[in-house]
């Protein structure tokens, strides 16, 4: 699954990754992985900015330590981004009752 | 651990365009993703270029993080809004026939010129995937609406008689001017990495 594809649900599925506790960066991605069978594939740069922007809005917050000499930024959820993904479960649940209802009402492909 | 040289080589070139505190966080996953793969049995070399793979290239992580400046967003709002705002300038200064003002030409000319340099930094900020340059520009352009606002705003108050479409002006400037404060003050205040 490409960065397109996941356009409006990266949030959604980085919060859940982080709902078990903190994690660094690569360890969201990872997390990541696990949870959907190794098929999203996103570079994973580009997960840190996703970090941040989450950081940004209050859903996450972010803090250093050192780890074998080396500075690491650890993230966890805050209250707002515990209910966010709240919602955001919810709506995605809504949405696909409605996607199978429409799509499996009648069989594909339709039989000749 | 010394760090093979396509490690270094790839956070040189993010260090060449992003915050010291964003590439050391970037060097930190790297580190994990180059032990993970030595775990996993790749020889050294290997390991490394399949982590800095996995990274994605500098200009893609770059454009990413360039994409999440929040007064990259600012900068794209105002701009959209501005030909709404500008209009009911328009109609504002055609109602007061602001042509017969005793404004000097010297002062029009700039006005004009700040308007185009503010209406650029704001277009830049919003088109280029340079982080850097985005930052400042988009941060120089709220400034700029800033300023711009206010001196229309103080001309507005100078004004004896306020007609229905100066009115309009002055209260979208006056929201303007808020929303631009506010992502100049958020824009300040967020770490850069």
């Amino acid at each position: 699954m490409r960065a397109e594809e996941l356009k409006g649900h990266l949030d959604g599925l980085l919060l859940a990754a982080l709902e078990d506790g903190p994690q660094h960066g690569y360890a969201v991605m990872d997390a990541l992985r696990r949870s959907t069978g190794g098929r999203v594939d996103l570079p994973t740069g580009t997960i840190y900015p996703a970090l941040h922007r989450l950081e940004q809005a209050g859903l996450i917050a972010g803090s250093w330590s050192v780890v074998g000499g080396r500075r690491r930024r650890m993230y966890q959820l805050t209250p707002a981004g515990t209910k966010a993904l709240s919602g955001k479960r919810a709506d995605w649940r809504d949405f696909a009752a409605i996607m199978s209802a429409a799509l499996e009402a009648r069989q594909w492909p339709s039989p000749a | 651990m010394a760090e093979p040289s396509v490690i270094t080589d790839y956070l040189a070139a993010l260090a060449r365009q992003l915050p010291g505190p964003v590439v050391e966080e970037l060097a930190d996953g790297l580190d994990q993703a180059y032990l993970s793969g030595v775990r996993s049995g790749l020889p050294a070399d290997a390991a490394a270029s399949t982590a800095v793979a996995e990274f994605g290239k500098p200009h893609v992580v770059v454009a990413a993080f360039t994409e999440a400046i929040p007064a990259r967003r600012d900068a794209r709002r105002l701009l959209i809004a501005g030909p709404a705002i500008g209009a009911c300038w328009g109609a504002a200064l055609i109602t007061a026939r602001a042509w017969t003002w005793p404004v000097p030409a010297a002062s029009r000319a700039m006005f004009g010129a700040s308007l185009l340099a503010v209406i650029t930094l704001l277009a830049f900020a919003s088109l280029s995937r340079r982080y850097r340059p985005v930052r400042f520009a988009a941060m120089a352009g709220l400034a700029g609406v800033c300023v711009l606002d206010a001196s229309l705003l103080a001309m507005a108050v100078s004004m004896a008689a306020v007609k229905l479409p100066l009115a309009l002006a002055t209260v979208a400037s006056a929201l303007r001017v808020a929303y631009a404060a506010r992502g100049l003050r958020r824009a300040c205040r967020v770490r850069v990495g």
